[in-house]
This record gives structure tokens, C-alpha cells and sequence, in this order.
């Protein structure tokens, strides 16, 4: 059999410039951050990225400027703060930004990832996101009278980005994925033409056969897994380990200033060969040790 | 006059007792999460709370900052995805009540929650995630908000989430379901809408705030000269609730 295991640095290569992405992480929780970290090492540009709500990672990758086009809902860093690059490139018109409300991008991926074409629904109607974007004359959104009930509708087109990225607790070689606590970025996941999985560990196919229920993402659907230990650091992955409240209250401050935000990048990202030297670097098992999960409370 | 209660716990109880024994609550971070769990505890024991990350009825011990803190999962009865929540069971019309949030309402009760225009410049803050399609979909809204001025207003710099929109039947015109019920809870009052234009009314000032003290930090014309009602205090019990089992952190109360 062959192990869809690969070197996180490998898959990473595999993303073209200007390739379409689609992003798992939501605020502070299960961000691929390790990925986003390599994208930037190995200087990637004119991004597309998908996202439904977008943390530390997409304010990097905006911020580190590989992104030429973002399509989301919202973002922040929860209570530490906002996502000041992507607000500043927003307000600067730096990124063509699309904005949909949350529900109407995960109706996206969920086309996307069941192969249809497009998706009614009555959300973003009345809005100004979907006025924007009308008048941008975004091809994704149309609003049409249902043939069925005659009623207005927004019809979204469906998302089929070229690579998917989600942080998950465990997968197997096959690539059987298991995710503990809400799976909101399945979607998304499911809907790329090649998905790729960071996770926290890779564990065997026997560990899988016993406990099948929880895998949320079955190998049919995955193109290749980096097994990567905190490789959502400083976010918080669900059994596993809480956030960092010290790194992400500096995120929040370094990101609201241009020359912090470019000299946190260099050191941590840029002056470091890979993630575990960014570990390493930033306090290594000591650090790591603090926010281990408690194993009944899972954070 | 000194309470024995901060604004925040009657804005919370206030909330609480707006919801009714086996609904469908959609909640947020904060307030909201408070009002939803001091409901469970008190008058509404079956009420379903459903955060949009995925995650329904959990019992968490510790209050988190934001529905994305692993925190808030605690001992959660399912787990489902964004699709799951406001995809399909806030789409299929079984949430009862969505609470809602913002940096400016208007006369109508639509909201945002984008940017805010200044004279620098448009200035983004954090964009709408689940909080339009709540708007959209659920059957009740209630909206929790500081009471000032410039976020009370006739009209938005951007409109996120969708109220009564241009009042009278225009939600229905746009193709959109019409909410039985939308009410903004403030810390100064109760907002709700006229039967038929649409248009924003004070219901009750909390106990302690002069109307004109409404009237001046609203950033809408209002007519108090009828008399209005005073909100209803808290009792000792919930009070105690909130303190002692809900948020004894002191996190948002």
C-alpha cells in the first residue's frame, strides 16, 4: 500500500503560484498554521484563498502579501484581537476581497465537495455583501426565482478550489481523518480537487478500524498528509493542546503595526528553517508543556 | 440611585426571560451565552444552544473568548459542522431565536457588523460570519448592543444582517422570511418595532435611566411623550445564578 505520508515541506512545493486555496481554521482553533508558515518560507505568490472564518494564519498569509485575492465571511483572533492585516489591506484596497456571510461560503464548499453545480439559498439576499458583489459582477452569485416555488433566491456557484488545507488530530496513512470536537471546515475540506492534512499525529490503520465513527474525512477524499505536532501553535486543537494566550496576545499587538508585523514574520518565519525550529524558538517542550490538554476538559 | 446589580446582569436576565422552554437558541460570545445559559437554569431547562462552529447543548464550566475556545465545547451533546448548524438546521427553520450583535443598528433593526466609515477613511473590523444568516432565518431576533449615539442610527454604513429592512412589508418583497420578533436589549432600554411601519420604539427603560437620557444617546428620533414602562429588575435568584454558577469569573457580568 502506498502511505499518503509526505514531508510537510513536499506538499507545500506542490502549491503553484497563484494556485485557488481553500483554508480549514476558524479564528483560534485548528488553524494550519505550520502550512501557512512554509507557504511564506517557500515565498508563494498571487494566492486565491477560501475561507468561511479566518484567523492568525490568513492575516499572515495577507499580511506577508502572497494573497491577491480573499473570499471569506469574517475573521478575528476571538478576544486578543482582530485581523489587522487583512483589514488594513482590505481598507487599502491592497487584495480584491469578496465578502459572503458564513453560512453562504460553507454552502460553497458544500456544493464544491458533492460536485454540483450551484446552491440556492435565502441568505446574503437584502444584504450589502451581496450587493457588493453583484456590482463587481462576481460570477459565483446570481439571484433567480426558484423553478419550484417561484421565490427569489441567491444562487451560489459551487467551490472547487485546487488545494484544501485543514489542521486535524489524527490521520492514518491511508489518509483516514479523524477530527475531535466540531468539524466545521469538512466542507471545505471535501471540496478541493486535492486536499492536503497537517496533523497532530499520524496513527495506525488499526486505530482507525477500531474506532471508525471517528473518522470525518474518509482517504477518498485526501491527496496527502504532513504529520506536524502543534502544528496549529499558538491556535488550540480540541484533546490536544489550548491556546497560547501570551504568542497570540503579541500576534494581536505586532499585527497592528506594519514594521512589528514584517520583523515578527522574519524572525519567526522567515529566520527559521521549519516549524519545529519555530517551536524550538519560541520555548520548545517547556512552552508546549503549558498547554497541554487536561484529557476530561480537552483544553 | 445604586442597584444591587450591574448593567450587564439585567441586560443578561433582561434577555433570559425572553426565551422560552424548548426553543432553538443560536448564541454568541458573551452576553447572549450568559442570558441562553441562565435560561437553561432557571424557567427553560429544555432550550437548545447551538454555537454556528458546530457544537450543540454543551455545559461548559469555564466561559471562553469566542465560540472557536475549545472551552465553550464542554461536555457538548453533538458535533456537527458549519453546514450542520446554520446550513441546515438555522436553513430548514428550527432555530427559534438568533441573538445578534454590532456596531451599528438602525431604525429598522438591521445591522452592522463590517466597517465603519470615518472621516479617514472606510475602516473594516471583522465581517459577518453566521450573524446575517441568522438574521435571515431565525424566527426571533434579539439584538444586544452598548447604547450610544453613533450605533443607534437612521442609517448604517453597511448593512450586514437584515431586520425589518426598509420597514413595512420589504423583507417579504425581497424574498426574504419574516421574523415574528425582533427586540434590541441596550443597557439603557428595550427596544422593539411597530406592528406595521417597522420602525424601532422604546417597549421599557431600565430602572434608574431617565427617557432622556434614551432620547439623547439615540442616534434615531423617538416619542416617549405617552410614558413608557420600566424594565423589570432581576430577582435575587438569578442574580445568584449568574454570579455563583454562570460566570463566576466575572468575564461579561
Amino acid at each position: 500500500m502506498n502511505s499518503k505520508v509526505r514531508a510537510l515541506k513536499d506538499i507545500v512545493a506542490e502549491i503553484p503560484d497563484g494556485a485557488h486555496i481553500a483554508l480549514g481554521g476558524f479564528a483560534i482553533t485548528r488553524n494550519p498554521v505550520a502550512f501557512v508558515f512554509e507557504l511564506i518560507r517557500q515565498g508563494k505568490k498571487n494566492l486565491t484563498v477560501y475561507q468561511i472564518v479566518g484567523g492568525m494564519e490568513t492575516d499572515l498569509l495577507v499580511g506577508a502579501g502572497l494573497v491577491k485575492r480573499l473570499e471569506y465571511s469574517a475573521g478575528s483572533l476571538d478576544r486578543f484581537g482582530r485581523l489587522e492585516r487583512i483589514n488594513e489591506a482590505i481598507d487599502k484596497k491592497l487584495i480584491d476581497v469578496r465578502e459572503y456571510s458564513g453560512t453562504s461560503m460553507a454552502l460553497r464548499f458544500l456544493a464544491g465537495s458533492m460536485g454540483i453545480p450551484f446552491i440556492p439559498t435565502k441568505y446574503l439576499l437584502g444584504t450589502e455583501m451581496l450587493k457588493v458583489l453583484l456590482e463587481k459582477k462576481d460570477d459565483a452569485v446570481r439571484v433567480e426565482r426558484s423553478p419550484f416555488d417561484g421565490e427569489k433566491y441567491v444562487y451560489l456557484k459551487a467551490l472547487q478550489p485546487d488545494f484544501a488545507i485543514i489542521h486535524a488530530q489524527y490521520a492514518d496513512e491511508k489518509g483516514n481523518v479523524i477530527i475531535e470536537g466540531p468539524y466545521w471546515d469538512v466542507e471545505t475540506a471535501k471540496s478541493a480537487k486535492k486536499l492536503f492534512v497537517t496533523v497532530e499525529k499520524v496513527v495506525s490503520t488499526e486505530f482507525v478500524k477500531r474506532h471508525p465513527e471517528k473518522v470525518i474525512i474518509p482517504s477518498v477524499y485526501v491527496h496527502a498528509v504532513a504529520e506536524v505536532p502543534f502544528g496549529a501553535f499558538p491556535n488550540a486543537v480540541y484533546k490536544c493542546y489550548d491556546y497560547d494566550k501570551e504568542m497570540l496576545e503579541e500576534y494581536a499587538e505586532v499585527s497592528k503595526d506594519g514594521e512589528k508585523f514584517k520583523k515578527f514574520v522574519d524572525e519567526y518565519i522567515l529566520g527559521t528553517k521549519d516549524f519545529e525550529e519555530f517551536l524550538e524558538k519560541v520555548g520548545g517542550v517547556r512552552r508546549l508543556n503549558k498547554i497541554k490538554a487536561d484529557p476530561v476538559y480537552g483544553y | 440611585m445604586s442597584l444591587p446589580y450591574t448593567t450587564n446582569e439585567l441586560m443578561a436576565v433582561t434577555a433570559a426571560r425572553l426565551l422560552r422552554d424548548g426553543e432553538n437558541v443560536v448564541v454568541g460570545l458573551g452576553l447572549p451565552q450568559i442570558a441562553a445559559l441562565l435560561a437553561q437554569n432557571t424557567h427553560a431547562p429544555n432550550l437548545t444552544i447551538i454555537y454556528e462552529i458546530g457544537v450543540i447543548n454543551p455545559e461548559a464550566e469555564e466561559m471562553g473568548v469566542g465560540v472557536a475556545d475549545p472551552r465553550l465545547w464542554y461536555k457538548a451533546e453533538h458535533f456537527t459542522s458549519f453546514v450542520g448548524t446554520l446550513g441546515a438546521i438555522l436553513q430548514k427553520g428550527l432555530i427559534d431565536v438568533g441573538f445578534l450583535g454590532g456596531l451599528q443598528v438602525d431604525k429598522y433593526g438591521n445591522i452592522n457588523s463590517t466597517l465603519v466609515k470615518t472621516e479617514k477613511g472606510t475602516r473594516h473590523i471583522n465581517g459577518s460570519g453566521g450573524a446575517a444568516d441568522m438574521a435571515t432565518m431565525a424566527r426571533r431576533l434579539l439584538i444586544m448592543m452598548r447604547h450610544e449615539k453613533r450605533k443607534i442610527v437612521d442609517s448604517l454604513d453597511y448593512l450586514t444582517s437584515v431586520g425589518y429592512l426598509r420597514g413595512y412589508d420589504s423583507r417579504k418583497e425581497e424574498g426574504l422570511p419574516v421574523p415574528e420578533d425582533v427586540k434590541i436589549i441596550t443597557n439603557l432600554c428595550v427596544f422593539g418595532f411597530d406592528e406595521k411601519t417597522k420602525a424601532i420604539k422604546v417597549l421599557s427603560i431600565h430602572p434608574g435611566v431617565k427617557p432622556e437620557d434614551v432620547i439623547q444617546n439615540t442616534g434615531v428620533a423617538l416619542d416617549l411623550s405617552s410614558g413608557v414602562k420600566t424594565t423589570d429588575e432581576p430577582t435575587a435568584e438569578e442574580i445568584d445564578l449568574l454570579r455563583k454558577k454562570i460566570d463566576p469569573q466575572r468575564m461579561y457580568i
